[in-house]
């Protein structure tokens, strides 16, 4: 089984690239089943998302892989071989599953903790499955990373709070309100930052919209925009009074809001009024904060909520990491069970185990000198030898194909190998031998013995 | 019974324990897994709890209203109160003060040495003033009025300290645990609607007793003054929200202050001797 990795992302290609080579969901089952009609390729799945691309191929050999995914990707996208490289991360074996884990766990992402890559990596898996492109080791290795894709958005607070600064805005207005369901927002002066600002916070519930402008038909002209109401700049004060939120962002050198004319308009009020001043020179006195259940924030206070979130990020992105090498842990425990050297020295130990054992109870009902001992052992051998000889040569052979370790898998069910965790049914007797197994196993590694005492 | 009583008494205790643990550690880290737990504990405390009044009244034939036992009821309410908050609002924060209170509430009542033995150095006067079913009420009235007042007093800690990170424009880990600004505010207020009328009622039924059994100059006794300053206290914080539009910090504090005067009365009414009003002591 070896795991191949072709992808780029932002951080290894321009958007000129990227663009060139997705894969949206109306063509990834073709494409799917293109990759997996390559006879290298025995799974893929394609993860096609705005910042990144990536093929993901369990394939026959590392090298002949990782070609066959090259070859696939500028074949399909008609796109130059030499250019291409270029901009590609080729990854191999192990690292495949930490890097599929690290993008799950938005730890890849250009913004660290987004939350929305689990669900396209989600999609990606449901395309693969659809077209009959995964099988147990993908089907293994995903569903883990949605496993860990989960436990890094409980167990950490890596997607928690804002790291922009109109939803940092957003983010603070519901620290103060609660819910923004039908509260009202007062936009002064037309920047863009301030539109972009007012239209999350109208996406999150706040229902009427207000704008003064000292240009009135540009005040009208937004006010539609938010189907919301102009409002004449001499009635500036009064229209705070009724707002909750007030943006601010004039191109006015002096400030426009002043503690002075602020004082008497939330003088009788008791609900909170939260000021965002995002102009620069800035609108509002900073001064106003000091006037109770007033709350002003300007551009840096914003930023430095960002700042600090992103650093809260960062330090839970440590935490993350944690969890991304306990689940690599868990994965290559099974996956090693997969492979074909252990499967096969696991199949020897077991028939070692049963002869052993045969041979005691025959021993005890026979009589014979050490001579005709000698004999009989040799002849349990020889069988035991002879009967397997055939079957894990071939398997050894078979293993070394795209699909080898579906090989591996049939050899560990037929001869019940199944690992300890998903052991199940008739019983302790099995459980027994592949204890007893396991032990002659462990010592011939210690020992550094070939195979019991038999020689053969 | 009474040694049942008891043990699960301290078993309600060590659940309380174990719940200010877990909530506690639920806000700081934000695992949802453990807050169930912290209910549960709290609800499984709630249950002995009940139990072990209920098992110690049928023991002595009827709540003996002690000090002990009335701070019992009041830790009993709180707790009850509490569940009722954590459902509608959906936010365990208040579950790391709350429970601990009543906590307190039940440590003060078990190792705090207050007499116990109050009821059988009882005079015969008092003995009549108590034999009532006004008395019970009046005693579960104040209770609950002073988990409402407890409860508002918190919200409106919480409160303060919010709004002093919002001015600050830091944004601590503590900030983002902490719950909203407009829901601290409206869970002080409302808590103070629910206890009011509670405590106005308890109130004016201990005052009827009072009446009833001729008591002399029982508006005299310095803890019914007391009681008298806090439902002045509410009532006008009550007044000043609705009517003048109080509210923010300067509501906070008068919720604050308020509380205080319930804490003085509390501390009072369990160490200066004279007077009618025995408190239970």
């Amino acid at each position: 089984m070896h795991l191949v990795l072709i992808g780029l992302s932002h951080k290894t290609a321009p958007v000129a690239i990227r663009e060139k080579l997705t894969f949206p969901a109306t063509v990834q089952q073709d494409a799917l089943t293109q990759l997996k009609r390559l006879e290298q390729i025995a799974e893929a799945v394609i993860v096609s998302t705005c910042n990144r691309t990536e093929v993901y191929a369990v394939a026959s050999g590392e090298d002949a892989g990782v070609e066959a995914v090259i070859d696939f990707l500028c074949d399909y996208h008609d796109l130059d071989r030499h250019e291409l490289v270029r901009y590609l991360y080729i990854i191999t074996g192990e690292a495949v599953v930490r890097h599929l884990f690290r993008v799950v766990a938005s730890l890849d992402s250009m913004v660290i903790g987004e939350a929305q890559i689990l669900g396209q990596v989600k999609e990606a898996y449901d395309h693969a499955l659809n077209a009959g492109t995964t099988a147990r080791a993908y089907n293994k290795l995903f569903r883990q990373s949605f496993e860990v894709g989960k436990r890094v958005r409980t167990e950490t607070a890596i997607g928690e709070s804002a790291v922009s600064i109109s939803y940092a805005a957003v983010e603070l207005a519901k620290k103060v309100f609660d819910t923004l369901d039908g509260r009202t927002i007062l936009i002064l002066g037309a920047g863009k930052m301030s539109e972009l600002t007012a239209k999350h916070l109208v996406c999150n519930g706040v229902t009427r919209v207000l704008v003064a402008n000292r240009t009135l038909s540009r005040a009208e002209e937004m006010a539609d925009r938010f189907a919301g109401e102009a409002v004449a700049y001499e009635r500036l004060y009064e229209a705070i009074a009724e707002a909750d939120i007030v943006i601010s962002s004039t191109a006015a050198t002096e400030y426009v809001v002043t503690k002075t004319d602020l004082a008497p308009a939330v003088r009788h009020r008791n609900r909170p009024l939260f000021l965002i001043d995002i102009a620069v020179p800035r609108d509002i006195d900073p001064a106003v904060n000091g006037l109770g259940s007033v709350f002003l924030y300007d551009i840096d206070d914003l930023s430095g909520v960002v700042e600090s979130n992103l650093e809260e990020r960062m330090t839970e992105a440590r935490r993350a990491e944690g969890i991304i090498e306990e689940e690599i842990a868990a994965f290559f425990a099974w996956a090693e069970s997969m492979e074909v050297v252990p499967t096969v020295t696991a199949i020897r130990a077991k028939a070692e185990v049963i002869r052993q054992m045969e041979l005691e109870k025959a021993m005890k009902r026979l009589d014979l000198s050490d001579k005709e001992r000698k004999v009989v052992e040799a002849l349990t051998c020889a069988i035991v030898n002879k009967m397997l000889h055939g079957p894990t040569a071939r398997l050894k052979k078979a293993a070394t194909g795209a699909d080898g370790y579906l090989y591996v898998d049939v050899a560990r069910a037929l001869y019940g190998l199944e690992d300890s965790e998903d052991r199940r049914g008739p019983g302790m007797f099995r459980n027994l031998i592949n204890q007893r197994a396991r032990e002659i196993v462990e010592k011939q590694k210690e020992t550094g013995d070939s195979f019991g005492d038999c020689g053969a | 019974m009474l040694e049942v009583a008891f043990v699960a008494f301290w078993m309600a205790m060590a659940l309380y324990a174990a719940a200010t643990v877990l909530y506690a550690y639920h806000v700081a880290t934000k695992r949802a897994a453990l807050s169930w737990y912290a209910t549960f504990a709290t609800g499984a405390g709630f249950l002995l709890q009940t139990a072990s009044i209920g098992l110690r009244s049928s023991a002595t034939e009827g709540t003996e209203l002690t000090g002990s036992n009335v701070l019992v009821l009041m830790a009993w309410a709180l707790i009850l109160v509490y569940f009722v908050l954590e459902h509608v609002i959906k936010r365990k924060v208040y579950g790391t003060l709350l429970v601990p209170s009543a906590l307190v509430l039940m440590l003060i009542a078990q190792i705090g040495g207050l007499s116990s033995n109050v009821l059988s150095e009882l005079t015969p006067e008092h003995a009549a003033l108590l034999d009532n079913w006004r008395v019970g009420i009046h005693v579960a009235l104040i209770a609950f009025a002073n988990a409402g007042f407890l409860i508002s007093a918190v919200s409106s800690l919480l409160y303060l300290v919010l709004e002093r990170q919002l001015k600050a424009r830091k944004t601590s880990k503590l900030f983002s645990r902490l719950p909203s600004l407009a829901q601290t505010d409206t869970i002080a207020r409302r808590s103070v609607v629910w206890a009011f009328p509670a405590y106005t009622a308890g109130m004016m039924l201990g005052a009827l007793r009072a009446i009833e059994t001729d008591v002399q100059l029982w508006w005299a006794d310095p803890r019914v003054v007391l009681s008298g300053l806090v439902w002045l206290a509410f009532a006008g914080y009550q007044f000043l929200r609705w009517r003048v539009g109080w509210g923010g910090r300067k509501a906070a504090y008068l919720s604050l202050a308020g509380f205080v005067l319930v804490v003085v009365l509390a501390v009072v009414a369990r160490t200066v001797p004279s007077g009618f009003h025995i408190f239970g002591l």
